[in-house]
């Protein structure tokens, strides 16, 4: 999810960079906001039936602030619609934000947090932050959606795993995205070659490449975790699930798990090489995006789904772009190669101190039925958490089919990672990736310095830690 | 030396010696008048108003922000606990803000003297760098380079640093294509910004470019204020351009350079939208962090407002430690004896 805010960050940058230049000179009064918090306000209730299941009440006004990124807010505005259809009188006010933590700080303090919140976007809150202060969402899950269907049957298996926090569901991670290694179905065809299924197949694909002139991988720097996300996902599917709940609890030497090592070596191995395009940690990331999907520098790009809307004004037209899981150490893993690195994004919350709490929860619930999903995954050709919205075509997207093949492939083996977002670390890891990818250091400082981030979190006793199981 | 300062020393007594009417009323008459209205709405709103804003935009926030610094609160919460100078404690053993603190530190010594030492160079052959014959003037065409210079300045700051970080850029950026282009292809895809050993100086250089000629249009004022004859007298005595400037212009436009180099330092001592549009994480290994880039990282991406309130304690501190510096420094070397026009 952090990743996908990275890619997204760009939109809001000017805004946001002026917003911070403006705004650091008078570091001291922002924090100025902070006043004695009002109490809570119970929102209005009415009465609680299968069309209104969590008692909003007649002709009331339902807040929300949508992040807008990649994504925009013009599904929320279709929902918004529906919303009013469904309930006469009702307004539902939709308002876009780039700089959720911080146009949305006072707000919070101030006991006047919206209603709704898609809580997303590289300044987006940080959950352990604001955790207490929100609804539970299961009683969402548990209700009938427009067509009279229960929302929880509705889903795709493991989505709402994101969103839950020590055993509660604070968020509703609305657009379902999945991790893999992207690459041009057609480039590859023309050239005769295939999808590398080990490192080992990887590096000698990346001779064959360089033969032609062409590179295995680039890289931006502001997405240079990226490859640690696609290390971390090949290292799980080696070592199982150890692997990643040592990153997630923050243990002791959890990077020096035998499976992630053997990824960091490979990864060297390639780096070494010289399989990587010089030059990555001076580059913008979307620039080094299009050299792989417009110049076709570069075979592979490891990335989240979204990544066929980012650059599609920059896409070589006939790429045909696919995705494949990315490569196992070896060919007895743990977890079957076809295991994918899966999670629902764009977190949806309902702040229990919303003027209207009910109505917050209901304007979700209309974003849940098959209407308003089937909308987004047209619109913005990403699936939905709803399930069986993505026709057999994909709306004549390569993408948008691969990845309904990777998840029914992958089956039940979909895992996902939260402590980057949780902890806020990714700036410091992008850092040390950047210096790897360089070629500037080897495993063993990779592996010390990613180590030395997750223990400053460990050993800070004022950060809130969540334990994953 | 002597002569310019008995000289100026004339010239200042002129001004001051003009005789002011009333100077010295009668000490009976020193009662209050009593308050016209007049009186009281100019107070008020020439005096008590911004005074006022001030104590509430400035003063204010400033206390409560100290305040905060001895919390341990969120940002996004009403509720936070008293933990006394933990915070503070922290942040010094913390060795990624000590690093910012450190890269603040190389940018308040070296901005400001290459700045100022480039644009003082730039303001002399603007004014009075030009041929040794006839009047003191400045190079031919000199008034086209003071506007093509003040250009950059004309730019917001976020439209130069997105436009540099295109320069830079290793494989499609101008800088290499130049390079390459001159046969030196060990450019190829060199990584300027993303390199630890240049990304630092090549940040300094877009910053510098950037506020190169408003310090010049500064000191041209100032030297514009100095008297022709003075270095029509030196040129008479024989003395060359470097000595000229270095014995007549420079401590005649002392209390300009003082302020260029406070400004300067105090932009060095922020830098978060150049250092943000350059590399907005931080730079290879962190080189090119700021102490104001890791506030805003602190406070938004990881909600520790009571920390982040801290970092800013700390750079209002420096700001105001590095100002009392530059004026301690001056006074030690006889800026307050020395002379002014």
């Amino acid at each position: 999810m952090n990743i996908q805010q990275q890619s997204f960050a760009r939109r809001g940058f000017l805004r946001g960079a002026l917003a911070a230049a403006v705004l650091v000179p008078l570091a001291g009064s922002m924090a100025s906001c902070a006043a004695d918090g009002g109490g809570g306000t119970a929102g209005p209730t009415g009465t609680v039936s299968d069309t209104n299941p969590f008692g909003m009440a007649d002709k009331s006004t339902v807040d929300a602030v949508i992040f807008k990124g990649g994504y925009g807010i013009d599904y929320v505005d279709f929902a918004g619609k529906a919303f009013e259809n469904a309930h006469s009188g009702s307004t539902a006010k939709i308002s876009p934000s780039t700089d959720i933590a911080q146009e949305l700080q006072p707000r919070f303090v101030g006991g006047n947090p919206p209603d709704l919140i898609d809580n997303s976007g590289a300044k987006a809150i940080g959950f352990s932050t604001i955790l207490a202060q929100l609804e539970d969402l299961t009683s969402v899950v548990n209700a009938k959606n427009l067509e009279g269907k229960v929302i929880k049957d509705t889903l795709y298996g493991g989505v709402l795993a994101p969103g839950t926090f020590e055993g509660k569901l604070a968020a509703m991670n609305y657009v379902l995205t999945v991790y893999a290694m992207w690459y041009s179905d057609a480039l590859l065809k023309d050239n005769g070659w295939t999808v590398p299924k080990t490192w080992d197949e990887l590096y000698v694909l990346g001779e064959q490449a360089k033969a032609k002139g062409k590179y295995l991988f680039v890289w931006g720097k502001e997405a240079a975790t990226y490859y640690q996300e696609m290390a971390i996902a090949s290292a799980i599917k080696e070592g199982g699930q150890d692997v990643r709940l040592g990153l997630e609890n923050l243990k002791a030497d959890c990077w020096s798990h035998p499976a992630l090592q053997s990824v960091f070596t490979a990864l060297e191995k390639i780096i070494k090489a010289g399989y990587f395009k010089p030059g990555g940690s001076g580059t913008q990331f979307t620039a080094a995006q299009a050299q792989w999907s417009n110049a076709q520098e570069a075979l592979f790009y490891p990335s989240g789904s979204w990544i066929e809307n980012e650059m599609k004004d920059q896409t070589k037209s006939g790429f045909q772009m696919t995705g494949a899981p990315v490569p196992s150490v070896t060919t007895s893993s743990k977890l079957p190669y076809a295991s994918l690195h899966s999670a629902a994004g764009e977190p949806f919350v309902v702040p229990s101190q919303g003027k209207n709490v009910p109505g917050g929860k209901e304007l979700l619930r209309v974003m849940l039925s098959k209407d308003a999903a089937t909308n987004f995954a047209k619109t913005k050709l990403a699936p939905t958490i709803v399930k069986d919205t993505v026709p057999a075509d994909g709306f004549g997207s390569t993408a948008l089919v691969s990845q309904t093949k990777l998840l029914s492939d992958a089956g039940d083996n979909i895992y996902t990672w939260n402590f980057i977002d949780l902890y806020g670390t990714n700036k410091d890891q992008l850092v040390v990736w950047n210096t790897f990818l360089d070629g500037k250091s080897d495993v063993a400082t990779l592996t010390s310095n990613l180590q030395e981030i997750t223990d400053k979190i460990r050993n800070d006793s004022s950060v809130k830690k969540i334990e994953v199981k | 030396m002597t002569s310019v300062k008995t000289k100026t020393l004339q010239v200042g007594d002129g001004a001051s010696a003009v005789v002011v009417p009333d100077a010295t009323p009668p000490v009976y008459k020193r009662r209050r008048k009593p308050l016209t209205f007049d009186k009281v709405s100019f107070f008020v709103v020439f005096l008590g108003l911004p005074l006022a804003i001030y104590l509430l935009f400035v003063i204010w926030p400033f206390i409560q922000a100290f305040g905060y610094s001895l919390t341990d609160w969120s940002g996004f919460s009403p509720k936070q606990n008293f933990i006394g100078l933990e915070n503070y404690q922290k942040l010094f053993t913390d060795d990624i803000f000590m690093k910012a603190m450190g890269n603040n530190i190389l940018l308040v010594i070296f901005l400001p003297i290459i700045t100022i030492i480039l644009s003082l160079v730039l303001a002399t052959l603007v004014t009075v760098g030009g041929g040794s014959r006839g009047q003191i003037k400045g190079l031919r065409n000199s008034s086209f380079y003071r506007v093509v210079s003040f250009f950059p300045y004309t730019i917001p700051a976020i439209a130069i640093g997105i436009m540099w970080g295109q320069i830079y850029d290793p494989s499609g950026g101008l800088l290499n294509g130049i390079l390459t282009s001159l046969g030196l292809e060990q450019f190829k895809a060199f990584a300027w910004l993303g390199d630890k050993s240049t990304a630092m100086i090549a940040t300094m250089f877009v910053i510098v470019w950037g506020f190169i000629g408003f310090y010049m249009v500064l000191f041209v004022a100032g030297i514009k204020g100095i008297p022709a004859e003075l270095f029509e007298a030196a040129r008479i005595d024989g003395a060359g351009r470097f000595r000229t400037a270095v014995s007549i212009t420079i401590p005649l436009i002392r209390d300009n350079i003082q302020t260029a180099y406070i400004y300067m330092g105090i932009l060095a001592l922020d830098a978060f939208v150049y250092m943000a549009a350059l590399n907005s994480g931080g730079g290879p290994d962190n080189s090119t962090l700021v102490m104001s880039q890791q506030l805003f990282f602190t406070a938004f991406t990881k909600g520790q407002f009571g920390l982040a309130s801290a970092m800013g304690v700390v750079l209002a501190v420096a700001t105001l430690i590095f100002s009392g510096l530059v004026f301690l420094v001056n006074r030690l070397t006889g800026g307050d004896k020395d002379v002014s026009l």
